[in-house]
Parts: structure tokens; sequence; C-alpha cells
């Protein structure tokens, strides 16, 4: 078992390595990219710290809050990006046949689909997510690894999210666009103050479109941490890590195969 | 000799939607079940080289994908290396390699040489033993030049050599290839029906290959297995279609002042030499296809026979 983890390790290195390898064609439009992320994303911070300086704070939300917010958000989209976009691409796959390579390998074959795609231009999350964490005002080691922790969790759900929609291609061909707008709506809902989400709202909030769970939770948790707000986390995310599993194993049990032509 | 594939009573459908606008169809979709391979049984021992062949759509594919783990059948077993496909997909992964002609398994943009160190990597390869066995394919399939190129520089034949080496890295019992030669040219296909029988020759590898190009199957198999809609319809020696159905062959003669010339030749009354000496002494000749009969004439042959 530790020698089967190790090897898969070692196998998400080599595949790291091989997709900074390909970003790096072309160094200087890999680094400005960066660079433009950061920029786009420190535009947005500076749009609400401009709404907060006027406005003093959204139901009790103030800058403060939101940076925490930009911290997990970033950091959690970050490493989706870099290291799990392939899932993005599912529903290309399963409509072009090319779910077919990743199902006649040894490995986990989600494992492979997650590490297939890889955008460099997301480094510049990393660096917004961490910069945004100093500029909060909540800084010290405990809440360091706090944000660390829900920016690990808030990457599970958002995982856990686009496979269950992108697992809607084995039902609904040419879903790709569908299930890109769900999530870019999840992620639309999730860079809002969670204090304005109030009753009902509030339920979808957490519950279909489950925002809160990057926004609402992280941040009550970074700035004290408590445990039932861990538990209603931690409880939420695994429920949709693995439904997602599941609706993943379903649809390969129902997975018809296409023969378009293609490369990887 | 021990069978390594087992095939029994295969059935695969599938639930297609039926085409029609409308909001109701939104709401209440219709489905029609198709049958894309029908209850076909067969077993294949161990270093032999199987062509499944059969026009298009009729469920070679398919049978292909349920055999190497990436479909599930609607009914039916198999075995292949003792091993259900579908409940084993990984354990079996290693005794298998898979070549789809339409597609790549290699990373577009990595050069070559990149993509099978990743696939050494998926395959738990180590080091030595891993670029012993690259530098022998290297060497057979003769890509030495094109292991610095990216996958999106080569050409298709290039590629489709790269991709059959990247399906033997790790040594597999059985090679599925789906379609290898789909789109090549004249010459490139014969180079690849070359290596492919060379390979598995040498490495006593079992063969199940699929096609609708009757010429692959005569260039590199031994037993051919037909099937055509679903359903199996031959299952014999090379030899004994060659006998029954491989015995006309369609030969066209282009004459200096461009006409073409069509005729077929029964090579059971006539020896296909002695009809093109004939043409050529009647015509002035420029140039020569000589053809096989197409695989739809053939199961044609078949199924008027009984």
């Amino acid at each position: 078992m530790a020698a089967r983890f190790l090897k898969l390790c070692k196998l998400f290195l080599f595949i790291q390595k091989s997709n900074i390898k390909t970003a790096f064609l072309n160094k200087a439009d890999a680094l400005i990219n960066v660079i433009m992320m950061t920029i786009n994303n420190l535009s947005f911070a500076f749009m609400w710290w401009v709404i907060f300086e006027n406005k003093g704070s959204v139901n009790g939300w103030q800058f403060g809050e939101m940076a925490l917010l930009f911290a997990v958000m970033n950091n959690a989209f970050a490493t989706f990006a870099l290291f799990a976009r392939g899932i993005q691409l599912l529903p290309e796959y399963i409509d072009n046949g090319n779910l077919d390579n990743f199902l006649t390998t040894p490995k986990n074959s989600l494992f492979l689909i997650s590490t297939s795609e890889s955008t460099f231009a997301n480094w510049g999350d990393y660096i917004t997510g961490f910069l945004m964490y100093f500029l909060s005002g909540y800084v010290n080691w405990k809440s360091f690894w706090m944000m660390m922790l829900c920016s690990f969790l808030a990457f599970i759900l958002l995982y856990s999210f686009r496979l269950i929609m992108s697992c809607l291609a084995f039902i609904i061909s040419d879903s790709q666009r569908l299930g890109d707008n769900i999530f870019m709506a999840l992620l639309t809902f999730a860079s809002q103050p969670a204090s304005i989400f109030t009753g009902w709202y509030k339920v979808l909030f957490l519950t279909i479109i489950p925002a809160g769970m990057i926004s609402f939770y992280p941040v009550n948790l970074i700035k004290a941490f408590n445990w039932e707000d861990f538990l209603a986390l931690t409880i939420g995310i695994s429920i949709f890590w693995l439904s997602s599993l599941l609706f993943y194993h379903w649809g390969l049990k129902h997975y018809s195969s296409g023969n378009r032509f293609g490369v990887r | 000799m021990t069978n390594i594939i087992e095939v029994s009573q295969l059935t695969k459908k599938f639930k297609l939607q039926k085409p029609s606008s409308g909001l109701k169809s939104f709401f209440k979709p219709e489905y029609k079940n198709v049958t894309a391979v029908d209850r076909i049984s067969f077993d294949i021992k161990k270093g032999e080289r199987v062509a499944f062949i059969g026009p298009n759509g009729a469920g070679k594919s398919t049978t292909i994908k349920m055999l190497s783990s990436i479909l599930y059948p609607t009914s039916g077993t198999a075995l292949v290396n003792g091993l259900v496909p579908w409940d084993n997909r990984k354990k079996l992964a290693y005794d298998i390699g898979t070549v789809f002609g339409q597609r790549s398994q290699l990373w577009y943009n990595l050069p070559v040489q990149d993509s099978f160190a990743l696939m050494g990597k998926i395959y738990d390869l180590d080091e030595i033993p891993f670029k012993r066995r690259l530098s022998k394919l290297v060497k057979l399939f003769e890509i030495r030049d094109l292991l610095e190129h990216p996958t999106r520089s080569l050409s298709l034949g290039q590629r489709m050599r790269c991709e059959i080496v990247a399906s033997l890295l790790h040594k597999p019992q059985i090679l599925f290839l789906d379609e290898p030669t789909i789109g090549l040219d004249v010459t490139a296909k014969e180079i690849i029906r070359n290596l492919i029988k060379k390979q598995a020759l040498e490495e006593d590898t079992t063969l199940l290959l699929t096609s609708h190009d009757t010429d692959d199957m005569e260039k590199v198999c031994e037993r051919v297995i037909i099937i055509n809609k679903g359903k199996l319809i031959f299952n014999d020696s090379i030899s004994a279609l060659r006998d029954s159905y491989l015995n006309k062959k369609y030969i066209e003669v282009t004459t200096e002042n461009g006409e073409k010339i069509k005729t077929v030749v029964n090579t059971k009354e006539k020896p296909a030499k002695q009809a093109i000496d004939e043409l050529v002494k009647k015509y002035h000749v420029t140039d020569m296809t000589i053809e096989n009969p197409p695989m739809e004439e053939i199961i044609k042959e078949i199924y008027n026979r009984g």
C-alpha cells in the first residue's frame, strides 16, 4: 500500500515536471501569463477594497474577511487549475473517446485524467492568495495553518463539484459548456461576501451551489476556530466528494466510447 | 496451446436518443436500443495473430473495447489472460497493450521520448529495464530520429509507429490493435504491417487486430474472425478464407491514352500472373492496381453461401 502510494507520488511529480516543461516551451509567454493573472486578481480585490472603504461593512463583513475569502478561493483554485484541471476536460474525453486511453492503464483513471491538463498561469492565483492573506489583518501561525487547511478543503470541493458536472457527459452529449457554466456560477457565488446570503439563499448557498463551503465556513474558521463549523464543512465536503466518485464510477459503467479522431 | 482469450455470448447494446426537435423531446426524450455486438463467442490461443474484420459499424471496435476493459458488456462473459476485463481493469492493464488508430496515447506537445518516459512511470517500469526495452523497440520500429520531436509534428505513419512502441513498452502478452493502418498511405501501411508481424513473432505476442482492410489480415494474421452487424459470421484460418472467398482479384490498368480498364479474375481458374500478361500484351499499360474484393462483397458471398 505504502509502496503503491509512493509510486503514485513519483508519477505525480513526473507529470508536473512534464507540465512545467510544456509550459516553458515559451518561457516569456508563461511568465507574462502568471503576472497578468496576478494583476487581474488584484484588480478584483482592489474593487472590493474601494467598496468597503466607502461602505464600511456589508452585513458585518469588512475588507479583512473579504481578503481571507480571496486567500482561500485563490489558493483552492490554483491547486485545482495546476494539478487537477484535466477533470474539466472529462466531458470532451467522454465525447470523443479519449477516455479510453486512461482506462487501459494500470493507474487510477481519475488521477491520470485530473493531471492530464495544467494551466501554468494559475501560479498567479497562489501569489494573490498568499498576498491577500497577509493583507487580511488576521495574520498569525494558527490562522495561517487554518487558511492552508481550508484552502485544501475548498480545493476538494471545487474538484468534486466539477467532477459531478463533468460526469453529466456520461448522460448528456456535448455538455462541456453546461458544466463550465455551472462551475463558473459556483466560483462567482463563492467570490461574494458570504454575509449577503440569508434565509433560503443561504440554504441554496450551502447545498446545491455549495459556495458557502468556500467562503462562509473557511472565513469563520480562520478568524476563530470552532468545531461546529469545522464539522459542517468537512461533512459537507465529504458528501460532495463521495457523490462525485459514485457518479464517476456509475458513469464508467454506462460509458459508450466514441471514435472521433484526435490526440491527447 | 492454452486459450489466452475466451469469449462467450458477449453482447453489447447501446441506448441511443432518437433525434427529434421540439420541447417534448427535451423533457421526455425517446430512446432506441442498438445491438452493437450480438452474442459472439470465440477463443484465441497464446501467440495467435487474429484479424477481426468487418465493415464500418460491424461491432469490431466495441468488442475490442470490451476485451480491453474500456466498456462493460450488456451480457455474456470474457476472460483475457484469465481475468474478466471489466472487473480487473488495473491488473489486466499490465498484460495488454492497446493501439487505437483513430486517437493518440502520446502527449500532444511533449517530445516522443518524454511520452515514453511517462508511459514507463505509469507502468511502474524500473529505469534500467525500461531503457533496455525502449532501446530495443526504437531499433525495431526505426524511430530513433523521431524521439526528440513533439507528437504534434509527426506524420500519421510516424505517429503510428510511436503509438505501437508506447503500447509495447511494458511487454504485454496481448496486443489489441484497432484500425492501426487507418488513414495511412500504401507504403506506410506496408511498413506498419511488417513491423507488427515481426514484433509479434519475435516476442510471441498474441495479436487481435481490427480492420476493414482485408490486406491487413492477409499480411499480418493467421486466423480471421469476420463480424457483420454485431454477429460472428466467419471464424477460420486465412487460407480457408482465401480458398473460399479471396479467390478473386480486381485488376485495373491504365492505358497510354488514359483509358482505365477494369477486370475481375478468378484465381482458381486463371492465375493472376496470366491475366496480367494478357492485359499487358493487349494494351500499352502505363499503370496497374491489383486489389482483393472489398469487405462488403466477401460478406455478401458468405451470406449467399449460407
